[in-house]
């Protein structure tokens, strides 16, 4: 009697009751996320403008594949191992460091395949260029890739060494930490517009607070945002100032979770200091560190309003970034189906990196 | 029958509007927050619009008017994504050079039947007006205004460099003439010769497109053929880059710092729109702004044929809209074309007859200065691609002016861009 009595009680088995508690979840995350991307890749197949298929629902036309063409092919697209040699050299070191460190058991087996992946690719997709008489489709496509994959590699590292560096400063509890830790994290909160505007009055060359420090140092005020070689910086610098706060919170957590005992230990060793900081806290901090690099390139690669608000993706293009063209292509020029195409092809980015992050956080665990 | 009577009343009264219409309203111009409803006294454009339509929204019986916050730079792209969604404001101002795209694919609602009814005498509005508003025989909204790229003068640096007669300035005549001026004028006082937002809006592509007009050459042909990389295109790029060179302008200011420039005194001329012009006069009456002696001057001849850039803002209703609300909307396009001469006081040109003609209008401050833009008002032939046409434009020109691109491959990159726009 007893067992039955249990039984009608739970009338739901532990599996039912656990797809009841996620439906909600799923049905959102179906809803305002899976739907659209695959409606997103559907209207990448079309020729689709914004505002005609607003007023008249036939008036998008099947293209197949050829927006992606249009997009990042070109005429008479050759490849050639030398064509941009700079890049196309690093990506051959980066794939024989690979392999030789593999060989050594230096390096894991995933960081390798990572590592030997990013650089095949470096090899590979800078040796196309348009030979005699050709050219690309879209001439600025390319280089406005070439441009974000600059400004995360600047800001990845930007971010994770400065937020390091600060989360291993203010990791102890006195007060003055703990309101310094608030005010470093407090950049964080602030909406896009707010940041940009701070930024852009700071290095205005006119009033900003930077071109009065270089003039107390007699020096000239540099015009950061309408200077190619200063523009991107300039975003750099406002980005890494907005986005140190998560960054270092994560470090926080993670410096919190080693053990004191290690850092004794090391004392008694005469490892205090830089040289705790070296043997102590960065190995075991690796994972946060992993988990910090990814979301910040996941993050960054969507970079839009820094250079939208600050520099217009000027001089030149140099500021030009993925998420801006898509929208630019989308809203301005009204052609849905070749920025849905731009957006998949982000989104194929994105989703590679969240994979590498996948790999490396399971090989960990085991 | 005393209860039918009842109901066919209680139904009148909502059908008459017992409740006020709400008219939503999209625009640019920027904001602002204390408009009141006095269109006499308001100052710079922001202002003297919102007042007006403060104006309209109280004085409209049972209409009233929401002004959409809406950001300059961002405008258009908003105003399409809220066509695409289906939610467009029942008015919103716009170009002229845009109706190609919203009228051509039937976004905005054909008005030439519904004016008359409204109150709004089309026959008043200038010949030049009801051509910008008009496209393919119908008329797609109710202009505001012409407006043009002028030179704004500082007469006192332009006297101590000896380019003053008959309290007129002198301008120059050619691109050799704008060289020595500037020379003058620095040697003289110092300071730049020319300002302009080189850096950011699309305000030194008018300068360039207005001295390609002047030479007879335009950017693209009406049959849609890129003619950007010319020897034209050259001679005009190069006007400006000569100044760069010789360190008698600064390419790198963008829309603020040009204009802060100018009033402070460090640049004889400014090249900015008729949209300034009261409010330069009132910052020039304050005795902290460095600017004193303000002019305003057609932007002037430097080749063959005058010619400036000059384009209309107008305002649209979608053609979505019905019934008590489009009745409603364009009650308040007719207060607002009412209220011309009040809009003109930014420095904008009037579209009506009546005002152009009114002793109101020719006594506004500076107007007899620049009387002689309307005659030279020009724009690019129309294009469904105009914004992104623009977009190329300044790029390759900040290229040139801000990075050292060469002129000529610049000009190639241009004209192959924009017939890519013109073939899509």
């Amino acid at each position: 009697m007893a067992t039955r009595d249990k039984s009608s009680r739970r009338f739901l088995s532990e599996a039912q009751s656990a797809w009841l508690l996620l439906t909600p979840f799923l049905a959102v995350y179906a809803l305002f996320l899976v739907y659209p991307f695959f409606r997103g890749f559907w209207i990448s197949l079309h020729d689709w403008n914004l505002l005609a298929v607003a007023f008249n629902p036939d008036a998008k036309e099947y293209v197949g594949l050829r927006n992606y063409e249009r997009v990042m092919w070109g005429r008479n697209i050759e490849w050639g191992a030398l064509a941009s040699p700079a890049l196309q050299i690093i990506g051959v070191l980066g794939v024989v460091i690979a392999v030789f460190f593999r060989r050594m058991r230096r390096m894991s087996r995933t960081t390798a395949i990572a590592l030997g992946v990013a650089s095949a690719m470096l090899f590979l997709l800078p040796g196309f260029h348009p030979g005699e008489g050709g050219r690309w489709f879209d001439r600025r496509f390319w280089p406005t890739v070439g441009n974000t994959l600059v400004f995360v590699g600047l800001t990845v590292p930007g971010v994770t060494v400065s937020a390091l560096v600060l989360a291993a400063a203010l990791n102890r509890e006195t007060r003055a930490m703990a309101i310094l830790r608030t005010v470093f994290f407090l950049s964080q909160v602030l909406s896009v517009t707010v940041v940009t505007l701070i930024w852009q009055i700071m290095f205005s060359p006119r009033q900003g607070l930077i071109a009065n420090i270089t003039e107390v140092f007699g020096g000239s005020p540099i015009v950061w945002l309408t200077n190619e070689q200063f523009a991107m910086a300039a975003i750099v610098i406002t980005t890494v100032w907005w986005s140190l706060g998560i960054a270092m919170i994560l470090f926080l957590a993670g410096l919190q979770d080693i053990s004191r005992d290690l850092y004794e230990a090391a004392a008694l060793d005469n490892a205090t200091g830089l040289k705790a900081f070296w043997y102590i806290t960065l190995p075991n901090l690796q994972r946060t560190i992993t988990l910090v690099i990814v979301l910040q390139i996941i993050l960054h690669f969507q970079v839009f309003g820094q250079s939208h608000l600050m520099t217009n993706g000027g001089p030149n293009d140099t500021t030009q970034v993925l998420v801006r063209y898509i929208y630019q292509t989308a809203f301005r020029d009204s052609e849905l189906g070749r920025a849905s195409a731009m957006a998949v092809f982000l989104f194929l980015i994105m989703g590679g990196f969240s994979i590498i992050q996948f790999l490396i956080g399971r090989e960990e665990d085991r | 029958m005393k209860h039918v009577l009842m109901t066919a009343a209680a139904a009148a009264t909502i059908a008459t509007g017992a409740f006020a219409q709400e008219v939503t309203l999209g625009r640019f111009f920027g904001a602002c927050e204390d408009a009141g409803t006095d269109t006499k006294s308001s100052v710079g454009e922001a202002c003297i619009i919102q007042s007006i339509i403060n104006a309209a929204s109280a004085e409209i019986d049972g209409v009233t008017v929401n002004t959409l916050p809406t950001d300059w730079g961002n405008f258009y792209d908003q105003i399409k994504a809220s066509y695409a969604g289906g939610t467009p404001p029942d008015i919103h101002v716009m170009h002229r050079h845009r109706i190609p795209e919203f009228a051509g694919l039937g976004a905005i609602a054909d008005l030439s039947g519904d004016l008359a009814a409204a109150g709004i005498d089309t026959s008043d509005w200038a010949p030049a007006a009801l051509d910008a508003v008009s496209y393919n025989g119908g008329i797609y909204g109710v202009p505001l205004d012409f407006h043009a790229n002028l030179w704004h003068v500082n007469m006192d640096l332009m006297e101590q460099a000896g380019l003053v007669e008959n309290g007129a300035p002198v301008l120059p005549s050619s691109p050799e003439e704008l060289l020595a001026h500037a020379q003058k004028v620095k040697d003289a006082t110092g300071q730049d010769y020319l300002a302009a937002d080189f850096a950011q809006f699309p305000i030194g592509v008018r300068l360039v497109l207005a001295l390609m007009w002047q030479q007879n050459a335009n950017i693209f042909t009406d049959d849609g053929t890129a003619t950007i990389n010319n020897d034209a295109a050259a001679n005009a790029v190069t006007a400006m880059t000569q100044l760069f060179d010789a360190g008698l302008a600064n390419p790198q200011l963008n829309y603020a710092d040009s204009q802060q420039a100018f009033l402070n005194g460090e640049s004889a001329i400014l090249v900015n729109g008729t949209w300034v012009v009261d409010f330069y006069t009132a910052e020039a009456a304050k005795p902290e702004v460095g600017l004193n002696n303000y002019y305003v001057a057609d932007f002037p001849t430097l080749f063959e044929t005058g010619a400036t850039w000059a384009d209309t803002h107008m305002w649209a209703i979608p053609s979505t809209l019905d019934g008590e609300k489009k009745t409603a909307a364009l009650k308040v396009l007719a207060f607002i074309n009412d209220h011309n001469v009040d809009w003109a006081r930014t420095g904008h040109m009037a579209v009506r007859n009546s005002v152009l003609e009114s002793d109101e209008y020719a006594n506004l401050p500076h107007r007899s200065e620049y009387a002689g833009t309307a005659s030279i008002a020009r724009d690019t032939p129309p294009s469904e691609r105009y914004g992104a046409i623009q977009d190329v434009l300044n790029r390759e020109l900040q290229a040139i002016w801000l990075t050292g691109k060469a002129v000529d491959v610049a000009l190639a990159d241009a004209e192959a861009e924009v017939q890519d726009l013109l073939d899509r």
